[in-house]
């Protein structure tokens, strides 16, 4: 004959505490999931920029500017550490521009010719003498996006740091939560727990039956809210169309990345449940210990 | 009287209050031997639960000194209270029997906190539930069981255990003369098997039936008849 529960589950329903812990779950599935795509776009963004750099040489009066292009790509070329250094023909400039001046012929205009320089990253150039050899050129300078990439890691951190933030909340919130629930069980078994003490129960053998209820609602709990994380991710994915950026790629990228990647990102969404049901498991069993210590 | 095997309980001068109310018992003072069977009378309102609450250790004196198996209750932390509560048996008047357990479970419940398998008291359980007259009924919850019947399981979950001290307050108050001196037997029983009992009652035919002393608490006050 297996024994009854000692606590029985009836009293006291955790179920408005799995409702709310699975929701707190699913906002920290967005958070992580907000956390990997804001440091992989960073990674993708810094390792393009820092490889890539742009000489722009301007119309100066009284030089030609093919030359003073072709000296300048020359130069570059030649510089160690960089692999390539390409002029940009006149209509992929035109192109660069278009967002601004539209589609309309720039023929007249003293627009700059642009030389792209792709760097050796594992070798980079020694930027200051490449900037020395530039002034040979006239009308040259050496745009390294180091300035971009300062603003990107900047938003990029502060992004981060958010992200973090909402997390402690989120944790803050749960332990709060799961102290409340605690000591509704604890209210609503009174009795129970008193004549077990007078039976001569120890406080932790009264805590594990109960907290072994918290244990599984966190772990329910936290599956419910990383499936409807992973659900939101494939919705964003599948509805945000077939760009290549934005939300949608990026929902994309989190799912269906590369095996390397795809074990990162799985594996800290699935470790919400983990960190779920140690928030219930502990907070309960030290609220439990504090509780029925206080006790005759 | 020298401390050793031989006191289960010392009480002096014990005083309790309810919070900033009346003194319930006042400068109560006795001692019981390891052996001993005590009943303890008096009218109703007189301070019997509360001194029993006393000595099952769910309240603690305001004043004096209570001394349970050679500790002093003023000082005792809480994690050593299981310790000396494993070591008596209560049989609460109004039973505290748990709804949602069997009457199997229920009588089992003391060895169960105690960390005994299930296997390891079955048996005694199965045979204590027999001599009550409620293996019938081991499956049954509670609420179906009738005041008799509860009174009996009660019972059987404060001896199960095998105490050194049973404490019991009114435990033939519902239940029929004829179950009422098997219980009687039941108690002297354990008595004579070294079980010290001291027990709260109004029947006086038990009283009178058992030839044992009487603890007669009157306003707070207790004397010896």
């Amino acid at each position: 004959m297996k024994p009854g529960a000692i606590i029985p589950s009836t009293a006291a329903s955790l179920t408005s505490l799995t409702v709310t812990m699975a929701v707190m779950c699913y906002l920290a599935c967005l958070a992580i999931g907000a956390l990997i795509l804001v440091d992989r776009a960073v990674t993708s963004w810094t390792s393009g920029l820092s490889r890539e750099m742009t000489i722009q040489v301007r119309m100066m009066r009284g030089t030609d500017i093919v030359q003073e292009v072709e000296k300048a790509r020359a130069i570059t070329a030649a510089f160690p550490g960089v692999v390539s250094a390409d002029i940009l023909d006149e209509s992929e400039g035109a192109k660069l521009l278009e967002p601004w001046l539209g589609t309309r012929s720039l023929e007249g205009l003293p627009v700059p010719r642009l030389i792209r320089v792709v760097s050796d990253t594992a070798n980079p150039p020694n930027i200051p003498a490449l900037e020395e050899a530039l002034l040979q050129v006239k009308g040259a300078r050496l745009d390294t996006h180091q300035k971009w990439e300062a603003e990107l890691t900047r938003m990029a951190r502060a992004l981060s740091a958010v992200s973090y933030a909402i997390l402690l909340l989120i944790c803050v919130s749960a332990i709060a939560i799961v102290i409340f629930a605690t000591r509704a069980v604890l209210q609503a078994n009174r009795h129970i727990v008193d004549l077990l003490h007078l039976v001569g129960a120890r406080d932790s053998y009264i805590a594990r039956q109960i907290d072994g209820r918290f244990l599984r609602t966190g772990l329910l709990a936290g599956f419910i809210g990383v499936g409807l994380g992973l659900f939101t991710f494939l919705l964003l994915g599948l509805l945000g169309g077939g760009s290549e950026s934005g939300v949608a790629a990026a929902s994309r990228g989190l799912l269906f990345s590369t095996p390397s990647i795809a074990i990162w990102s799985y594996g800290l969404l699935f470790a919400v449940p983990g960190a779920a049901t140690l928030i219930c498991l502990i907070t309960a069993r030290v609220t439990l210990m504090r509780r029925l210590g206080v006790a005759t | 009287m020298e401390w050793g095997d031989t006191l289960v309980l010392r009480l002096e001068n014990v005083g309790l209050r309810y919070g900033d109310g009346p003194e319930i018992l006042r400068d109560v003072s006795f001692a019981v031997r390891t052996g001993d069977f005590y009943f303890l009378t008096g009218p109703s309102g007189a301070g019997k639960s509360s001194l029993l609450k006393l000595l099952f250790l769910a309240l603690r004196p305001t004043r004096g000194t209570l001394r349970i198996f050679g500790e002093d209750v003023g000082s005792l932390s809480h994690s050593n209270l299981p310790t000396i509560r494993r070591r008596i048996g209560v049989v609460f008047q109004e039973f505290r029997l748990l709804d949602h357990l069997s009457t199997y479970d229920n009588v089992a419940l003391p060895l169960r906190v105690a960390g005994k398998s299930e296997s390891s008291y079955r048996r005694d359980v199965m045979d204590l539930l027999d001599w009550v007259g409620l293996a019938e009924k081991s499956a049954d919850l509670p609420p179906v069981l009738s005041g008799g019947e509860k009174q009996r399981a009660a019972i059987a979950r404060a001896v199960i255990a095998k105490p050194q001290l049973l404490l019991a307050d009114e435990p033939t108050g519902n239940v029929d003369p004829v179950l009422a001196k098997r219980l009687l037997h039941l108690f002297l029983e354990l008595n004579r098997l070294g079980t010290t009992m001291l027990i709260a009652t109004h029947d006086k035919g038990l009283v009178r039936q058992a030839e044992r002393p009487v603890l007669h608490l009157e306003q707070g006050a207790l004397n010896l008849q």
